[in-house]
């Protein structure tokens, strides 16, 4: 079963993606803050992370950078409510940036995608 | 007691408004936090970003490391590149699709070399890569306009610590740039000279703000400052289009660019700035009345209320002043660092 690191601050956010990924067979561990996702990453060892940008403390784009300097190879989906912090170009060390939506068509093929489990 | 001064092609009203005893050193400035991470625009990443559409590198393959400048387009680009043209309009309202060419210019493969510090050799080919992406965009007859730029520090709205600048290739011709073209054609059919000639002619005579010069560039403080420490490039010679420059230009533009950003750095030290190429819209060829030219602009003040509403800008430091510390600066810093020798010694 593959593993998903969720970091977002909601909430009500962490509960919709558990139910929506657990149902299609992915084990999902949560964070709630940046520090906290950067500890999970590391004990964890997830195949993927799904890390929202606007958080407090550590911004999403600070963490992608230390998750990818850690471990390059697991991919990272950036996944915000804005468009705006496409122009920061941190983000580009992301695998993918999706905007939030209640549609979790685009998420979950990226995911699947990046896992190589498409189709 | 204050001063009104006017910019002579824009007709831009600023404000001098002289603190006593104020010095470079007072201003506040947002230090840079290098963040700790990986960098996309690092040799070794290449995979991270889109394939390059041009690079200057010594027998390396394409998105390889090896390479001293490397033009790859934007991940997430403001303008889409595929695509027609399509515009419409909606009652008296004009609206068009956002066609465009985004692109980041990756000045240097070392992660802590400011611009300020690439030597003019490798600074020359970051100037070589704007005028080949300029020329070749120019094929595209979508476009009319590319937009040069480059944003120094997160003051200046910079995001990624490693140098770089960005272009944009845009379908309409910027309103700045139009201001800009027309103020010098009304002075260029009224006097018959080209503005830009005329103000380095004046400025060469004054020597009041001329921070730096070689044969071929000069930098000048403007009249009209926006800001404190804005500056200005310019060929000495009239010439309206940058990418009709040869490499021996581009160069000698090099020199004067870095020599001007290292007096800025060691005047105020990690001062975070941004500069726009200022050129001829795509395909005009070379006209008499323009002149291409570098605006240097450092972050020193913020746009507030009336800046907003009145498009003036209040300026602490008159540019008379701020030349000579300019002018001082790297001598200062020279002198400095014998100082410290000689205690050292």
């Amino acid at each position: 079963m593959k593993k998903i690191l969720l970091v977002d601050d909601e909430e009500s956010i962490q509960i919709v993606y558990r139910e929506e990924f657990e149902d299609a067979g992915y084990l999902v561990v949560s964070a709630s803050n940046g520090e906290e996702g950067l500890r999970k990453f590391a004990d964890e060892k997830p195949d993927i992370v799904i890390l929202d940008i606007h958080m407090p403390g550590m911004n999403g784009v600070e963490v992608l950078r230390k998750m990818k300097k850690l471990d390059s190879s697991i991919p990272v989906i950036l996944n915000s409510a804005f468009q705006e912090f496409k122009r920061d170009l941190g983000t580009w060390a992301s695998d993918a940036y999706i905007v939030k939506s209640g549609d979790f068509k685009d998420l979950r093929k990226n995911v699947e995608e990046l896992l190589g489990q498409e189709g | 007691m204050p001063e009104l001064r006017k910019d002579p092609v824009l007709g831009r009203w600023i404000i001098i408004s002289k603190e006593r005893g104020k010095r470079p050193t007072d201003f506040p400035v947002q230090h840079y936090q290098a963040a700790n991470g990986f960098c996309p625009l690092c040799p070794g990443n290449e995979s991270s970003t889109p394939p390059e559409v041009l690079a200057y590198r010594e027998g390396t393959a394409a998105d390889q490391p090896g390479w001293q400048v490397r033009v790859v387009p934007n991940k997430f680009p403001a303008l889409i590149i595929e695509g027609e043209l399509s515009k419409e309009g909606v009652g008296l309202y004009d609206r068009m699709n956002g066609i465009g060419a985004h692109e980041v210019i990756i000045e240097s493969p070392n992660h802590d070399e400011s611009f300020a510090d690439i030597p003019p050799e490798r600074m020359s080919l970051v100037f070589k890569a704007y005028r080949e992406r300029i020329l070749d965009l120019e094929k595209d007859s979508r476009f009319k306009y590319v937009m040069v730029f480059k944003n120094h520090g997160e003051a200046a709205g910079a995001s990624l610590e490693h140098s770089h600048s960005q272009l944009i290739a845009l379908p309409i011709l910027p309103r700045m740039i139009v201001s800009e073209l027309s103020g010098a054609k009304s002075y260029y059919k009224y006097k018959e000279r080209c503005i830009f000639c005329d103000i380095v002619r004046q400025e060469m005579q004054l020597d009041e703000r001329v921070v730096c010069q070689n044969e071929q560039f000069i930098t000048i403080m403007p009249f009209a400052p926006r800001t404190p420490f804005e500056m200005w490039v310019l060929p000495k010679n009239h010439s309206s289009s940058f990418s009709m420059q040869n490499d021996e230009d581009l160069f000698s533009l090099a020199q004067i660019f870095s020599e001007s950003l290292r007096r800025l750095d060691a005047c105020i030290p990690n001062v975070p700035y941004n500069f726009v190429l200022h050129t001829v819209p795509l395909r005009a060829g070379g006209i008499k009345h323009y002149h291409y030219h570098f605006e240097i602009v450092p972050k020193l003040t913020s746009i507030a209320g009336f800046e907003w509403g009145s498009g003036f800008y209040i300026n602490t430091m008159p540019p008379e002043e701020a030349t000579v510390y300019l002018r001082e600066s790297l001598d200062n810093r020279k002198s400095g660092e014998k100082d410290e020798e000689n205690i050292a010694g």
